[in-house]
């Protein structure tokens, strides 16, 4: 095949090389409508777990608090606080040690992560009776509190790929605990065909081995 | 009157190119989105499916994968949606979340298809009278043949029409790096082609 001939090749693949038929809009929309906006644990707001689990969210706002009050100044009267551009001035100002926070991230995100693991494998291939369904789901759904979490502290924004991960095991705690409601039973298929697509189970098993592995 | 979200928004390959304002309905549209607007989720997919679709068409080949694929692409932004940064044009971040879930499918696949070319590898034998294949097979062949990464950048430049600039911004990588990777796919299928008669 000569240089002009193969340029005539090129050319033409846009023509020759898997030609996609019109796209069936209608049909993939239905099941994206179904799957994100009827959807009982809201996919849309990711962040929005307070709604559906006050306690939680007040448990997780006490934790984070006593945490920081751990890394302020002690002794410091908020009227005796230096205003914000005094301490942006400051140069001096001690840096608090972020060594123990690092830890403990990393043994909730360990812990977490081996939670996930044991869910996913536990996972039954077909459920008849119904009931390891509503088991499988309420575990998903406590999962997913701390996934979220999870995903949005900045040690998971420093970390690419334990993010990704993150974001994926997401997305499968939000197929298992929809579970629980009668027109999403039988999807037990598609979470384990997510599962087995996103290699979500090795990457978990080498993300726990990771953080095992920097302790 | 009120005038359709649909007018305001651009065909999905022009987002890039699109006026200031047409971007400011495209962030209106996706807040509308994360706030549970159906109409507005049907709208940003009737902008971008399109094109979402013929990229997983192309890479995968096959019509019902594509649409599991364009499916699963929207399904996974709308759920994440509110982490949209608006860094880079919507139109990136979608087809980098295509470019992603393609990949890990077929990745998936190869990886069963070596497994069971392991397991029948005894026993099998090669048709000697198989008929000469024509050129789309060839093509076809040659394309499939290729990496990855040369695959989906030919596939996306040569043939659905990325720029440089877009497939460096969807995949991750400078726009030299995609220039070279288009240079060698096609070095390569050049090669691959060389021996066939018409």
């Amino acid at each position: 095949m000569d240089e002009n001939r193969f340029n005539d090749v090129i050319r033409e693949l846009p023509r020759s090389f898997n030609e996609p038929p019109p796209p069936p809009l209608d049909e993939m929309w239905t099941v994206i409508e179904e799957a994100h906006f009827d959807a009982p644990v809201s996919i849309s707001k990711p962040r929005g777990f307070a709604s559906r689990a006050p306690w939680l969210a007040a448990a997780a706002a006490l934790v984070l608090g006593i945490g920081l009050g751990r890394y302020l100044p002690r002794g410091a009267n908020p009227s005796e606080l230096p205003a914000p551009s005094a301490i942006a001035a400051n140069s001096t100002t001690p840096t608090p040690d972020t060594s123990a926070v690092a830890a403990a991230y990393r043994d909730q995100t360990n812990r977490y992560l081996g939670q996930a693991a044991a869910l996913l494998i536990s996972l039954p291939a077909r459920d008849a009776s119904g009931k390891t369904d509503a088991t499988f789901a309420t575990k998903a759904t406590d999962l997913l509190v701390t996934t979220r979490l999870l995903i949005d502290s900045p040690a998971a924004a420093q970390d690419p790929k334990l993010h990704s991960l993150l974001e994926d095991l997401e997305l499968v705690l939000v197929q298992i605990a929809r579970l629980h409601t009668e027109k999403n039973k039988g999807d037990l298929d598609l979470i384990h065909q997510a599962v087995e697509q996103g290699d979500v189970l090795s990457r978990l098993n080498s993300a726990v081995a990771t953080t095992q592995s920097s302790e | 009157m009120t005038i359709p979200v649909s007018n305001f928004i651009a065909n999905g390959r022009d987002l890039d190119q699109r006026q200031p304002n047409h971007r400011v309905n495209e962030t209106q549209l996706i807040a509308r989105v994360i706030a549970g607007d159906r109409l507005a989720g049907r709208t940003l997919y009737d902008t971008h499916a399109p094109r979402v679709y013929s990229l997983a068409y192309r890479l995968s080949g096959d019509a019902e994968k594509a649409r599991e694929f364009t499916q699963d692409t929207f399904i996974r932004a709308f759920s994440r949606l509110s982490q949209f940064r608006g860094d880079a044009a919507f139109s990136t971040w979608l087809h980098r979340i295509v470019v992603t879930v393609v990949s890990n499918a077929r990745r998936s696949e190869l990886r069963m298809a070596r497994e069971v070319e392991l397991d029948e590898a005894d026993g099998i034998e090669v048709s000697a009278t198989e008929a000469e294949p024509d050129l789309k097979e060839c093509i076809s062949r040659a394309v499939d043949n290729l990496s990855d990464a040369y695959r989906m950048t030919l596939i996306m430049h040569d043939i659905e029409g990325y720029t440089h600039a877009e497939i460096a911004g969807i995949l991750g990588v400078p726009e030299g790096t995609c220039k070279s990777r288009l240079s060698a796919a096609r070095a390569q299928l050049r090669q691959e082609l060389a021996a066939f008669k018409e």
